[in-house]
């Protein structure tokens, strides 16, 4: 069950960030930002590096283009997971979820890459408003609604 | 990376679980001898010194038996628990083998102490302590050695038995060598031959029982041989190492006994220990404590087969506390050589111990020079082969830019060359080290490194191996609780490993595991913990996790839990972590890159304002908030900002902030923060000065060209107003007080005050006036700042500065926040002070108005004057500086002509430029006459039909001759075309003044009045310009005020309507006028010297006015010539006008009018200037050319004479005619004709029944010489009685009608024939005579 998805934008600015939970305790919505916020570093690392991985120099180019967006667990904490995403324009998706699910059984990596990809095609939908300008955070009602939805259904 | 079954063989905590984890171990601290150095007793003064170049002293070389060089590395701590050497079994580097103790003391008795502590130090590490060396400080330099013991330790059984069973191995030693381990009374030879005890003044004398190698030195002394002592410490430790290594080597294997951790004695009583499995276990611990020997004692390579070789048989009896171990081992060797210069020394910061790390000791944040970029920095500190890192892992802020996949290229790059050229890196770093260090070794014999195959080994792990082994290393101590301490240590030098490989990931991945481990920790441990964390992840660039870990320490520090919470400290680790944060201390830099979380630096900035407070530093804690309100505001809602800015003002109600720097203890600079959102500014403009005190030049500026204005602009060749933005045109004057305008806005919902508001100027010295205002919320409030510059010069204002909330702001334009863009600084010139002025007005003669000015600005000085009435004002300029007025300008600008102006205002330039210089506070006083200059001709209806609507003939019948054209056919004046002269001469009048207002520069009216009907009130304004100037600056510049003078014009008289009358005796004439007294009150009007006459108000009086006639030889000839031989042409126009100007120029400066209402004593004058006059005015006005003498029966007749006679008399008419003129007159025909006047306007001409008339009575004169007289005489017989006149006329003809034999032979001429049509001039007998007959 996701706890949290953020859009971060390539400055590493937050354009967006949403979060499910009662609003007290641990959960609220600041430890949220805080665990988004230290997952950037290990994400950047994760985009450098894995842009290293590539043997050829004329194959990187290629690398680069095809390399898979979802960049898969970034770090976990006792209570959290914290999962990236980045697409070709460097907006960085991330999804926070507990580390174990109520139900007991763990999330599948599957699950979770395939709602980030879900979030991609709702935040190009979002940015596609000829009204947003690129770079400004995201106000949109109807992405944010649809973000919660995701998060409650599909992981 | 945890264990799956964690814990499986833990216990509950065991009573010797190693509690005090180390943080700051390293992989290859497994190599090095630990060392404690210990000061005791008082403080030492140079004791951080000592320390420091104790540490240098971390390797040395020796030549073992074998003639092999070993390396030996030490590891110096200034704290070690008991508890810790415990696991010396487990990891030997854990054992604590030599001691070094620096104390003080300054008499027996702390001398005494000194050696007590010493000893019992002894005692507390006496199971592994081999050695220690005691320095002395007395009070006294040069200490001679006082008496003491040979030094014996507590671990002398270990040695006998040592000795007692390698004996043989000890034979093997150095002589020197052995001597030193078994007795130190003979200890350092080097010392004692070299250094030089003197004797001592106060014998000191060790206890008996203080049985150390003791050096004594004077507190001062430079201690010259101290490295020379740690070496030789640390060669005598190393010889017991080797001993203990080689006796290993040498044990049987099935032998040995088992080696346990701490924790593990309890697991295995009863177990059966010659069991197979047991058996091996033993084995593979006693060769894992053989590597770990071996590596301490300088075998590298040796360790590697070794820690294998454990690992193996460990493996197979599944030993994994001590599998992971010899793991760890392998890795920590393998690291060791491969990664030679994690060896190099970077003192305080690798070998520190963690117990002294306070936050001194912590690098100075980099954020206090913000051009540094603050996110850069943490990887310019590190070793070459991190070097590379600096590109890629992180984005600093300045990189942020859109270079995606360049950026990754390019560090890929970077580091793939980087791998390859490790090797070489790693090499060149060896030699470096090599010369740093040859002063340590220059003792012994220089030896090369090992050699290069050495490396080869191959147990040897690759980069990748050793991370992946110490990953199974930590997996496996995971299953161990007690030995958790173990595996954080494990995590955090895998870690530093990772860091020197550059790769952060497995770097974050060892640091990550260690928040998974569940210690039970002191708080202050834990603290710790997230502290080391926090280094390490800076040091792989992780700063946001670094200020995560950061802020976790911090509020570790004061939380609940924490005994004696440190807000202190807490402060610290959050002011640290402002980097992770992407913020810096200085609040302009993070305005301009808004990066970063705001919220998260919001909740940051709010606790660190807190612990701020908390720690008894309210400065800093309104610093902090001014912080956040300034650079957070955006951010923040409106509720917010509320509930800050009160916050805000109670903090600094306990302490105010300014706009200073404030230093912490530890050095840190904290920039100040200024408000320039409370309030916020949205309009920034000096002012000029008010235009009577704006200075002007004094010349005007020479115009470049013809155009004022061009509508064309090339956009591309407008770049010089670019460049001065900011640079305003007008000027400041010194000493004189100036403006700056502004609008603020209070944002917050309550009043806001702010105080002390001020001008930040840069330049020349200013003089700011504090302001105070009460901004009510959300209204734009203009505010005016005031200040004097008090120097000649530049000025810039680059601000301004308040004082709200309780917090001194320095507002500078370039720092406003973004939506209004100001320029830097407004630049200002200051010219040299100039005077200022008061003028104060009197009005003399009536006293009427007196307005005095103080603020010369739109003074206004209001006269009335009747038409013709002249007063006078005075105007008293009074000096109001301290700058002599030396130069001094009147001009007048009014809505009138120049000429006119002149007229009405009079005044004496001389006279005011006499009174210069004007000192301070002195007065001069200006006189100016004033006239109430009118036309009094109304000439109300002009145009039309009428042509002389002025004329009296019109209205009134004349007594007098009256040229009146009623009777066309007989009146040759119609030749004169009086309807050009008249019309040309108005023309001249009316056109003149607007013609010259064109011309005058100085007239700013658009429609000047130059023409005054005098029967209406006129409004003239006009403004006395006054340019002053004094002083240094008065050659370019100087000040103008103006003075308005509203004047306005009463009508007095009018004169309607006028002739001219023929007076009684030729050479005078009548001036007929209508006189209007227009005003109000009786009027006494002089016409004449003599002559005066009462007008009611509103009434009007005819009254004439005897003149004398325009003589002729007033005209220049020209004009005569124009007048007698062009007078035909056409172009007459100009010429009558010439004439006609001269005689109303005659007329007007003849006459004398003046006027005096009685009732309120006003006098004035008046005058006809302007008259017009037609041709037969003129010719009364005009002396005549001809001078006529008209005889009746030969007696002349005098003018207005009465004649008669009686009817059929006959009368003998003469006339005499004489030329004035100074040439001939030619071809004049003098006619006589005789007519009745009914004197109702008719005249009757018929009169052949009445009359009859002998001889001719028209006379041809071919010419007329200069004075020469003609005469002519006739015979009239009056047949009927009755009033008759005779008209007596003289003309002068065309000369190109030219009919010289008849004007010759016929003295008879007809009639009317050489006349008709073609008269040119007319002159009359006037008056003429009238006969009356009688019966």
């Amino acid at each position: 069950m996701a706890v949290c998805v953020a859009v971060i934008g390539k400055d590493n600015s937050p354009l967006y960030i949403g979060g499910i939970g009662n609003d007290s305790g641990s959960d609220n919505e600041l430890s949220r930002q805080w665990l988004v916020h230290t997952a950037l570093d290990a994400l950047e690392e994760r985009l450098t590096t894995t842009g290293n991985g590539a043997a050829g120099a004329n194959a990187n180019a290629a690398r680069t283009d095809m390399r898979d967006l979802y960049l898969g667990l970034l770090y976990s904490t006792d209570t959290h997971k914290i999962y990236g995403y980045v697409t070709n324009t460097r907006i960085k998706l991330v999804l926070v979820t507990h580390s174990t699910s109520p139900s007991g059984s763990n999330i599948r990596d599957a699950e979770v890459r395939a709602a980030l990809r879900r979030l991609h095609a709702l935040y190009a939908d979002a940015v596609c408003n000829p009204f947003h300008l690129p770079g400004d955070p995201i106000n949109s009602q109807k992405f944010d609604k649809q973000v919660k939805n995701l998060m409650l259904n599909n992981v | 990376m945890r264990s799956s079954v964690s814990y499986i063989l833990s216990h509950a905590p065991g009573e010797s679980v190693m509690s005090h984890p180390d943080y700051a171990q390293h992989a290859q601290h497994h190599a090095c001898l630990l060392v404690l150095v210990k000061g005791i007793g008082g403080m030492l003064k140079n004791f951080n010194k000592l320390w420091e170049r104790i540490q240098k002293v971390n390797n040395i070389k020796v030549t073992d038996s074998s003639g092999q060089v070993r390396d030996i590395w030490v590891r110096y701590v200034r704290d070690y628990p008991v508890e810790n050497n415990d696991w010396g079994d487990f990891q030997t580097h854990r054992r604590l083998l030599g001691l070094i103790t620096l104390s003080k003391f300054t008499n027996q008795v702390e001398l005494n102490e000194v050696c007590r502590v010493h000893e019992s130090l002894k005692v507390k590490y006496s199971n592994t302590l081999y050695d220690s060396r005691a320095f002395m400080f007395g009070p006294v330099s040069n200490m001679k050695k006082p008496e003491q013991e040979p030094e014996t330790y507590s671990y002398e059984e270990e040695k006998v038995s040592k000795e007692g069973s390698s004996l043989g191995d000890k034979y093997s030693l150095p002589s020197e060598q052995a001597d030193s381990l078994s007795s130190s009374e003979s200890f350092p030879r080097s010392t004692s031959s070299s250094a030089s005890f003197p004797v001592q003044e106060e014998n000191f004398t060790t206890p008996s029982n203080f049985k150390t190698h003791a050096m004594f030195y004077g507190e001062n002394d430079p201690v010259p041989d101290l490295e020379q002592n740690v070496a030789d410490l640390i060669n005598s430790l190393f010889w017991v190492v080797e001993s203990k290594r080689l006796e290993r080597s040498r044990e049987k294997l099935e032998k040995v006994s088992l080696l346990l951790a701490p924790f593990e004695k309890k697991d295995f009583v009863g177990l059966d220990m010659e069991s197979r499995n047991n058996k091996k276990r033993c084995m593979g611990r006693v060769t894992k404590n053989l590597a770990d020997l071996t590596l301490q004692s300088g075998l590298v390579a040796e360790s590697l087969s070794l820690y294998h070789n454990s690992a193996e048989i460990l493996k197979s009896v599944n030993d994994w506390l001590w599998l992971a171990a010899a793991k760890e081992g392998l890795c920590a060797a393998s690291a060791i050589l491969l990664y030679p210069n994690l060896r190099n020394p970077t003192p305080l910061q690798r070998n520190a111990s963690l117990q002294e790390s306070s936050p001194n000791k912590t690098k100075p944040l980099s954020l206090f020079q913000p051009n540094i970029d603050p996110f850069r920095k943490y990887k310019a500190t590190s070793s070459p082969l991190r070097s590379s890192k600096n590109s890629s892992p992180i984005n600093p802020p300045s990189e942020l830019t859109p270079s995606s996949s360049d950026s990754i290229e390019t560090s890929s790059r970077q580091s793939e060359t980087d791998n390859a050229d490790s090797e070489s890196i790693a090499s060149s770093s060896d030699i470096e080290y090599q010369s740093q260090k040859s002063f340590y070794v220059s003792d012994h014999s220089s030896i090369p490194r090992q050699p290069p195959s050495q490396i080869n080994n191959q147990y040897l792990l690759n980069g990748e191996e050793i991370a992946e082994k110490y990953r199974k290393a930590i997996i496996h101590y995971s299953k161990y609780q007690n030995a958790g301490i173990i595996e954080t240590e494990a995590c955090f030098k895998a870690a530093r490993i990772a860091v020197e490989q550059n790769n952060s990931l497995h770097a974050s991945s060892f640091l990550q595991n260690v928040i998974f481990i569940n210690l039970t920790l002191s708080e202050q441990e834990k603290i710790q913990r997230f502290d080391t964390l926090a280094e390490l992840y800076k040091e792989i660039g992780f700063l946001r996790k670094a200020a995560f870990c950061q802020r976790l320490a911090a509020t570790r520090q004061v939380s609940p839990n924490n005994p004696n919470p440190d807000w202190q400290r807490c402060y610290y680790l959050m002011l640290h972590s402002f980097p992770g944060h992407r913020l810096s201390l200085d609040p302009n830099y993070v305005i301009q890159h808004q990066v970063g979380w705001p919220a998260l630096q919001i909740q940051l900035l709010q606790e660190l304002v807190v612990a701020a407070r908390r720690m008894g530093h309210p400065a800093l804690a309104t610093r902090h908030m001014t912080f956040l309100l300034q650079t957070m505001w955006p951010h923040l809602s409106r509720q917010e900002h509320r509930d800050l800015a009160i916050q805000l003002q109670a903090l600094s109600a306990q302490c105010e902030g300014g706009p200073v720097p404030l230093v912490l203890e530890t050095g840190e600079v904290i920039p100040p923060a200024n408000l320039t959102h409370v309030p916020h500014c949205s309009w920034f403009s000096p002012r000029p000065l008010p235009p009577p005190r704006a200075p002007t030049l004094v010349k005007c500026k020479t115009q470049t060209g013809p155009f004022i204005f061009t509508p064309i602009h090339f956009g591309s060749l407008e770049r010089k107003t670019k460049k001065d933005e900011g640079r305003m045109e007008y000027l400041w004057v010194e000493d004189d007080i100036c403006e700056v305008q502004m609008k603020l806005t209070n944002p917050l919902p309550f009043e806001l005050k702010v105080s002390n508001m001020r001008l930040l100027t840069s330049g020349v010295v200013f003089e700011s006036i504090p302001e105070t205002i009460i901004l009510p919320p959300d209204s734009p409030t203009t505010v005016n700042l005031h200040g004097t510059p008090k120097e000649v010069g530049e000025l810039q204002i680059l601000g301004y500065s308040t004082h709200t909330l309780g917090v001194k702001s320095n507002c500078r334009l370039k720092n406003m926040p973004m939506p209004n863009k100001f320029p830097a600084s407004f630049t200002i010139e200051v010219i040299p002070s100039l005077p200022t002025i008061t003028i104060e007005t009197t009005v003399a003669p009536s006293g009427s108005v007196s307005m005095s000015s103080l603020e010369n600005i739109g003074s206004t000085t209001n006269i009335s004057l009747h038409n013709g009435e002249s007063t006078e004002c005075t105007m008293k300029i009074t000096n109001t500086s301290n700058v002599p007025i030396e130069y001094l300008d009147i001009a007048i600008q009014s809505n009138m002509d120049s000429q006119l102006q002149s007229k009405v205002f009079q005044f004496s330039n001389e006279e005011i430029q006499a009174q210069l210089p004007i000192p301070p506070n002195e007065t001069a006083t200006v006189v100016m006459k004033l006239y109430g200059e009118a036309d009094f001709l109304d000439l109300g209806g002009v145009g039309g039909e009428n042509l002389f609507p002025n004329s009296l003939t019109s209205n009134y019948p004349s007594r007098v001759g009256s040229p009146v054209p009623n009777a066309q056919t007989s009146l040759p004046t119609q030749s004169s075309n009086p309807q050009t002269s008249l019309s040309s001469g108005l023309m001249v009048n009316r056109t003149s003044g607007s013609f010259r207002s064109t011309n005058s520069h100085t007239t700013s009216w658009s429609a000047p009045i130059s023409v005054m009907p005098p029967s209406r009130g006129r409004q003239i304004e006009t403004q006395v310009l006054i340019r002053y100037s004094g002083g240094a600056g008065k050659e370019l510049h100087c000040r103008q005020s103006s003075l308005q003078i509203n004047l306005e014009l009463l009508p007095s008289v009018s004169i309607t309507h006028w002739d001219v009358l023929p007076a009684e005796i030729p050479t005078q004439l009548y001036l007929v006028l209508d006189v209007t007294n227009l005003t109000s009150e009786e009027m006494e009007f002089h016409y004449a010297p003599s002559k005066h006459i009462l007008i009611e108000s509103k009434e009007s009086c005819r009254v004439p006015v005897p003149l004398d006639r325009c003589p002729f030889s007033a005209t220049p000839p020209k004009q005569l010539d124009d007048d007698t031989i062009d007078s035909k042409s056409t172009t007459t126009g100009t010429s009558t006008n010439s004439l006609e100007l001269m005689c109303s120029e005659h007329i007007t400066n003849n006459i004398d009018l003046r006027w005096h209402l009685q009732h309120s004593g006003i006098g004035g004058r008046a005058s006809v200037r302007g008259i017009t006059l037609s041709q037969a005015m003129m010719d009364i006005v005009r002396m005549s050319p001809l001078n006529w003498e008209v005889s009746v029966n030969k007696r002349v007749i005098a003018p207005q004479q009465e004649l008669t006679c009686a009817a059929g008399e006959c009368v003998s008419l003469g006339v005499c005619v004489r030329n004035h003129l100074p040439r001939a007159l030619r071809r004049l025909c003098l006619s006589v004709q005789l007519y009745q006047d009914y004197n109702n306007g008719a005249l009757s001409y018929r009169l052949d029944n009445r009359v009859a008339a002998a001889g001719n009575n028209k006379v041809v004169l071919p010419t007329l010489a200069e004075s020469a007289k003609a005469y002519h005489e006739c015979t009239v017989v009056f047949l009927t009685p009755g009033e008759y006149k005779i008209d007596i006329q003289c003309s002068t003809t065309e000369p190109v009608l030219e009919d010289t034999a008849i004007l010759k032979e016929t003295d008879h001429q007809s009639l009317i024939q050489p006349c008709a049509g073609e008269v040119s001039h007319v002159w009359r007998f006037i008056p003429p005579v009238a006969i009356s007959v009688t019966d």
